[in-house]
């Protein structure tokens, strides 16, 4: 499977922030997206899952060969800033997920077990999501949408919040689920970015554009990063 | 001093002057016109510059001319007492509800918090420079107008040129009392929140104001100037204790903090402040549940976890109809004089409730939560916005919106017919099941529009601000409708069967319209 983004335009006013990206990303790969404040990932991010209607461009998927556009259900979105709603308990929140989702979700689980999976404590699943700490919140959030299984997950920032040994258990999560799933990752740590994806790509100018790693070390390819988001790269 | 004047004149003329150009850049229309560095356009800032200077020129005589024309002038035909000592007993009576309501340092405004806090101004000086200035405006705003109403209703003219300065002595005396006040108690007074002590003297003041004169009974004049008089002395001793007063900024900074509800009462609080009051209206007792399943189960829980900041004012609003209606009753029997007078309230002047029901439908302040405490977060995943899901809640909201507004519509609806009935009733029987069938129709059409609106405009953007012209005018103009419709005299024969058939066609129109167009029009902005 493939998710291939066309020609995408979006202005703000008089600003343009996307110019015409274009890009193909493909499953069983961890794609690292990487800008500058105020590139447009989030934009960019925000144009995939639909909550933005492009000037101009396309989404399709191309799966067993064939085209089709992109639909709702494909993509799962965890924001930077966790989102949940607060007036809930965690097993509410779950609880209502499976109720109106639980028909397109294969081998369900029940919800004790999905808290196991994010190692959410017992004590933690009946308290408010109010009283939940923000990486508690993004653990949460992660939680449906990996849930939900969607073959493409945008994950915008997501690892900042977490402590160190809940960031270590999220990396092996996402790597074990990449083979099923696309997974754009948007991050500010160049480190997390080169250990975790498989390709880095980065939104400079208005477009999208792959970095090539070639026959680079780790430092090397990171001094190649920077200077293509400093824009000095021309190749 | 005259630095501070300047200075905090000018931040507030800057202030208003951007919000000109933000007004001007929300409308539709005018918004393709404007050059994209907006705020930098000197054209359009020297624009903008002029209007904000009219407005405050007329700010100093509108609000006071508009005030008399429509809180005074107009009654003073209605009462049984001659026009002139009609006047100068309401405008006594309604200077000292004033006193308390509008104080001007005790109103948390942004302005003040930007001035003291972010530009560090002194707070002493800023306070005392807009209450010099603020008192000012009340005695030169004021003269005017009670010398034209004066004139008009043949009163002295040195009680005229004595009513303004009535009107600065009792906000000096009030504001020497409040600020003598200060450290006895725990919280800074706040004109936005009144006190229950508060709201009762201003209950009786207005009561005050108007009732006597309905009865034939009315201060004197002559007791105006003698209460002038003494008052204009304690004044002067009053200003010297304002002027003496050091801790301004103490005070300032309890009333103007970010985060505390009373800075969240203010209309135009900080919008983080408002997330914050409304998040803090959160029932944490997880006990209360539901045993619904799906949307039913997620609206359930969080119609009954806010329970207290949905329902508390309805149901107050509900008693207070209740009491009024039940007093409007209980003086059919003590006063039989008044029976024609409450006969015609009902048969010709129904159009008012349409306007009480505006007034106490909930659906703003019920959207907003919904806003602010589930949506805001809730939008952000894909499946609550697909169109059947958004359907499936808004169903589910639907009926609990309506079925908290009908607390309030239902005194009124029982009440009105009863109260008809005890006045000696009317000869159409059916004008009794219209009466209530109108008010209930009324409320049912309010929270279907303010439910609707909300799914076809969600004027809100991630900050919980309101970002919609369109949704501003819609309201506006709803509010300029039902004021329209309460001006007029129509017989409830008529009145009642137009308003319940308008109310049906219009919820079955939006129900039709929110179908089809909430899927794509509720998302975040």
């Amino acid at each position: 499977m493939e998710l291939i983004v066309r020609d995408l335009v979006k202005n703000f006013d008089k600003k343009e922030v996307l110019k015409g990206a274009s890009f193909k990303f493909s499953q069983g790969r961890i794609y690292g997206l990487l800008g500058r404040n105020g590139a447009g990932k989030t934009t960019f991010f925000n144009c995939v899952n639909d909550d933005l209607k492009p000037d101009s461009g396309s989404f399709s998927v191309e799966e067993n060969g064939a085209e089709r556009p992109l639909n709702p259900g494909d993509i799962g979105y965890v924001l930077s800033t966790p989102v949940v709603p607060e007036f809930l308990t965690g097993r509410e929140f779950l609880k209502f997920f499976l109720d109106v989702n639980g028909q397109k979700i294969e081998n369900i689980k029940t919800i004790d077990e999905y808290f196991e999976l994010m190692s959410i404590l017992p004590e933690d699943r009946d308290k408010l999501l109010k009283d939940y700490s923000h990486g508690m919140k993004n653990k949460m959030q992660m939680l449906v949408n990996f849930i939900a299984n969607p073959p493409i997950l945008l994950l915008d920032e997501p690892l900042t919040s977490f402590d160190v040994v809940v960031a270590d258990e999220m990396k092996k999560l996402l790597k074990d689920m990449k083979m099923d799933h696309i997974i754009i990752f948007s991050t500010h740590i160049l480190e997390l970015a080169v250990d975790l994806c498989d390709d880095i790509v980065i939104l400079s100018g208005g477009v999208l554009k792959k970095i090539e790693k070639e026959h680079l070390d780790n430092s090397e390819f990171k001094e190649r990063i920077i200077s293509a988001l400093r824009g000095e790269d021309d190749e | 001093m005259n630095k501070t004047l300047r200075i905090s004149f000018a931040l507030r003329i800057t202030y208003k002057v951007n919000s000109i150009i933000f007004a001007l850049k929300s409308l539709p229309l005018i918004n393709k016109l404007l050059p994209a560095s907006l705020y930098a356009s000197r054209g359009l800032k020297g624009f903008a510059l002029v209007i904000a200077w009219i407005v405050e020129f007329f700010s100093v005589f509108l609000g006071k001319g508009l005030y008399l024309f429509s809180m005074v002038f107009p009654l003073l035909g209605t009462f049984s007492v001659p026009q002139n000592v009609g006047f100068v007993h309401c405008f006594t009576f309604l200077t000292i509800v004033g006193g308390f309501m509008n104080t001007q340092a005790f109103n948390p405004t942004k302005d003040k918090y930007y001035a003291i806090f972010l530009m560090r101004m002194d707070a002493r000086q800023y306070s005392l420079i807009n209450y010099v200035y603020f008192i000012a405006k009340m005695f030169v705003g004021f003269m005017p107008f009670t010398i034209i109403i004066g004139y008009l209703t043949k009163t002295p003219l040195w009680i005229c040129v004595l009513m303004p300065l009535f009107v600065c002595s009792v906000k000096l005396i009030f504001m020497a009392v409040i600020i003598h006040n200060q450290d006895s108690v725990k919280n800074v007074y706040n004109e936005n929140m009144p006190t229950k002590i508060v709201w009762c003297g201003v209950l009786l003041c207005l009561a005050a104001a108007y009732v006597p004169l309905y009865f034939g009974y009315a201060m004197p004049i002559w007791l105006f100037p003698v209460l002038c008089i003494p008052a204009a002395a304690l004044a002067v001793f009053c200003t010297v204790k304002i002027w003496r007063f050091q801790d301004y900024r103490r005070i300032y900074k309890k009333l103007l903090d970010p985060t505390s509800p009373v800075f969240a009462g203010a209309k135009s609080v900080s919008q983080a402040a408002t997330v914050d009051m409304y998040q803090k209206k959160l029932d944490t007792d997880i006990t209360v549940t539901s045993s619904a399943s799906g949307y039913k189960y997620f609206n359930e829980i969080f119609m009954r976890r806010h329970s207290k900041l949905l329902t508390r004012s309805a149901k107050r609003t509900a008693l207070i109809l209740l009491c009024i209606v039940l007093m409007g009753i209980g003086a059919c029997f003590a006063f039989p004089d008044i029976r024609p007078d409450l006969s015609e309230l009902v048969l010709e002047n129904l159009p008012i409730f349409l306007f009480v029901m505006y007034f106490t439908n909930r659906g703003s302040v019920i959207t907003q939560a919904m806003f602010i405490n589930c949506d805001h977060s809730m939008l952000t995943y894909r499946f609550y916005r697909q169109p059947w899901a958004i359907l499936s809640l808004f169903k589910e909201r639907l009926k609990y919106v309506a079925a908290i507004n009908l607390l309030p519509a239902l005194p009124l609806a029982l009440g009105l017919p009863a109260l008809l009935y005890v006045t000696g009733g009317t000869s159409r029987w059916w004008d009794y099941p219209l009466v209530g069938l109108a008010i209930l129709a009324a409320s049912v059409f309010f929270s279907v529009h303010h439910m609707v609106l909300y799914y076809l405009l969600q004027p809100y953007n991630i900050e919980a601000e309101k970002k919609s012209a369109t949704f501003g005018i819609v309201n506006w103009a709803t509010y300029v409708v039902c004021y329209a419709v309460m001006m007029q005299d129509i017989p409830t024969a008529i009145f009642a069967p137009a308003l319940t058939a308008f109310c049906v066609i219009y919820i079955v129109a939006a129900l039709v319209l929110a179908y089809k167009l909430a899927p794509r029009t509720f998302k975040l902005r």
